[in-house]
């Protein structure tokens, strides 16, 4: 064979819709590699663990240990078991145990989102992507969509598994829950939006840091230590100035943002509505998008 | 609460779909269509950097270096540089290592920004080009593969990502040789191998002109021997083909056409032929001979001859004929006469010596 031989045009006219092109170019870049499924294993991992621990502590909670306390704790034992057992405590049950996996598997979606853009650099794949679509926003969208996609799928994983397991769980306690009922139904959906928004949110944070090992680091630690460190910081203002709203504030660290987006009612003591953690998740969605995209734009490959 | 906030995610996905979808449209309308590669149409007038809605008649694949400057951290790479590189030949782009070749294919290839100038192809600049890997096809040393991706799949995505039936890339793989690996992991491959992915990648889209950046690196005689049949098949097809390499040897036997650049500035340009006339003034004569010193007394004031340890002679500044004839004049016997003409290697380093190499 020549080598002019098989340089006929293949290369037929472009089909199909560019963006969505791009979108399943991403998809299979994830999908090529072993990362997917190793993380999806991870994935199963903690929602398997948090499922056991949630079981447990609800266990206790529905069936206090009586035994050997003193009366205060124990009115406040059977005050506990009570509430556990209204249609409300249980409904609370069910959304626990179906959102089992949550802390630490929108940690596992953040960091896919991160590996997508550095996974660029750190494998000199850019020259190859860039080379293929020059307008380089169009392929940090099309990277938030895939990074978004996985998201989801990693939500589909645990919440599978806790779709399973719950049932089988209420139905030994002798619950009567529905996981029809809204309440658990839309803790699941607004675990769903918390996968997503951790992942496109690890897009972010890897187009600001390039370094692989560095956006690694820093998302994990915005992640566990973040968190507590805004605490301290706030609870540091608050006692000096005493405004109540100050302990709200702490929900512009993205974890608590996250926990106040995901939990009906109040998080934690003063803490500010649900929506606050919702647009402060997407505020740092735009924030580190936009920068990405032009930081993306601007810099040599 | 939990409702509402659903309403709003469903109104942000939809908003950005649509801001997407119409960006998208309106950037397919924006570029000038292109008549494909289609040699009956008449060639592009060349045009600088425009970026012109007006249509265009058809893409000659003319690369139009053009004032070109690249700067940082107070370097100056690349110097107020202009070349043209011309479509059905093999366009040789040499220089010394940091002379800012690698730069400059950046920069053609959009991947770098220049700080000043334009370089264009068939007149469009390569970020505006519509569908830029059918018409050009690139190849970067810092062209990589996921180490844990198969080569097979990293040529799919490429295809995926510009909407190329993956098909074909079964067809590069057979076409650079890689058929039988192209299902092992990047990290498994050889130096050669992965020149050789990178050359597939390059000629996914079956482009009308290859930018290629060492190619023959990491390739063994073989495979040298296949890139440079490869290379001469598409430059004889009419593609424009401009290769950068440290290999002078090589180039000799493969380019057409050589641009010569040191310390980010051009040097010489032209065919190979004409680059190395403009030194033929450095041809020597080689002479061996029964009688070195009466020859030497013969050549005359204008001649240096230079005298080699086997009694050989190297004379400069005399062609043959004029060696020959003082030969007869001086009654010694010629054994053996030959012109010397300088090699590529001979011209590059005169061309190139001085200019720092590493700034």
């Amino acid at each position: 064979m020549t080598p002019l031989d098989s340089l006929v045009i293949s290369a037929a006219p472009r089909t199909g819709f560019a963006p969505m092109q791009r979108v399943r170019a991403e998809i299979m870049k994830i999908r090529t590699t072993n990362t997917w499924w190793m993380f999806s294993i991870g994935i199963v991992l903690v929602t398997a663990e948090a499922l056991l621990r949630n079981g447990v502590s609800h266990h206790y909670d529905l069936h206090p240990a009586l035994a050997g306390l003193d009366p205060a704790d124990k009115a406040q034992a059977l005050a506990t078991a009570a509430r556990a057992h209204t249609h409300a405590g249980q409904a609370a049950i069910a959304s626990n145990m179906m959102t089992s996996g949550q802390f630490l598997g929108v940690l596992f979606a953040m960091l896919i989102g991160v590996l997508v853009v550095t996974n660029e650099y750190s494998h000199q794949t850019a020259t190859a992507t860039y080379l293929a679509n020059p307008r380089r926003g169009t392929v940090i969208v099309a990277k938030f969509i895939a990074a978004a996609c996985f998201g989801a799928l990693f939500w589909l994983v645990s919440t599978l598994i806790d779709v399973i397991v719950t049932p089988i769980y209420l139905h030994s306690q002798q619950l009567g829950v529905s996981l029809a009922d809204w309440a658990v139904v839309r803790s699941v959906l607004l675990n769903l939006l918390a996968f997503i928004m951790w992942a496109i949110f690890g897009l972010g944070l890897g187009t600001l840091i390039r370094s692989q090992l560095g956006s690694v680091i820093t998302g994990i630690a915005a992640y566990l230590l973040g968190t507590a460190a805004v605490a301290v910081i706030f609870e540091l203002i608050y006692n000096a100035y005493h405004h109540t709203w100050v302990q709200g504030a702490i929900v512009i660290a993205p974890a608590v943002a996250s926990l106040v987006m995901t939990t009906p009612g109040q998080a934690f003591d003063r803490a500010p509505p649900q929506w606050t953690g919702l647009i402060i998740m997407i505020g740092y969605t735009l924030l580190f998008g936009t920068i990405g995209v032009q930081l993306t734009r601007r810099r040599d490959i | 609460m939990g409702s509402l906030m659903l309403v709003l995610l469903l109104l942000l996905i939809i908003g950005s779909i649509v801001w997407y979808t119409r960006n998208h449209k309106a950037r397919q309308e924006e570029p000038p269509s292109m008549g494909g590669t289609d040699p009956a149409l008449p060639p592009l007038i060349s045009g600088k950097g425009v970026r012109s809605a007006t249509p265009r008649p058809a893409f000659d694949g003319q690369i139009v270096v053009s004032g070109l400057t690249k700067r940082y951290n107070g370097v100056t790479a690349v110097d107020d540089l202009s070349f043209v590189v011309r479509p059905g030949r093999v366009t040789g782009f040499l220089g010394p290592n940091g002379a800012g070749k690698t730069t400059t294919l950046r920069m053609i290839l959009g991947l770098a920004a220049p700080t000043a100038g334009t370089a264009t192809i068939g007149g469009i600049c390569y970020i505006d080009l519509p569908e830029p890997l059918r018409h050009v096809g690139g190849l970067l040393e810092t062209s990589a593969a996921h180490r844990g991706r198969t080569g097979r799949n990293h040529l799919r995505i490429i295809c995926q990502s510009v909407g190329i039936p993956l098909e074909r890339a079964d067809e590069v793989l057979e076409l650079v040789g890689l058929t039988p690996a192209g299902r092992r992991t990047f990290k498994g491959y050889s130096l050669g191998m992965r020149q050789r992915l990178g050359i597939a990648a390059a000629l996914i889209g079956d482009p009308r002109v290859l930018i290629l950046d060492e190619p023959a690196n990491g390739l063994d005689p073989d495979g040298i021997r296949w890139m440079r049949d490869l290379l001469k098949a598409l430059a004889a097809d009419g593609r424009t083909v401009l290769v950068s390499s440290h290999l002078l040897a090589e180039m000799q036997q493969l380019a057409d056409d050589l641009v010569i650049i040191a310390a980010g500035r051009l040097v010489a340009q032209g065919t190979v032929d004409s680059v190395l006339d403009s030194m033929a003034h450095s041809a020597r004569v080689l002479v061996r001979i029964s009688d070195a010193e009466k020859l030497t007394a013969a050549c005359g004031e204008d001649a240096v001859v230079v005298t080699r340890e086997n009694g050989d002679l190297h004379i400069t500044g005399m062609d043959a004929t004029a060696v020959g004839e003082a030969a007869a004049r001086a009654g010694v016997v010629v054994h053996q006469l030959v012109t010397e003409r300088p090699d590529l290697e001979d011209v590059f380093l005169e061309l190139t010596r001085g200019k720092a190499t590493i700034r």
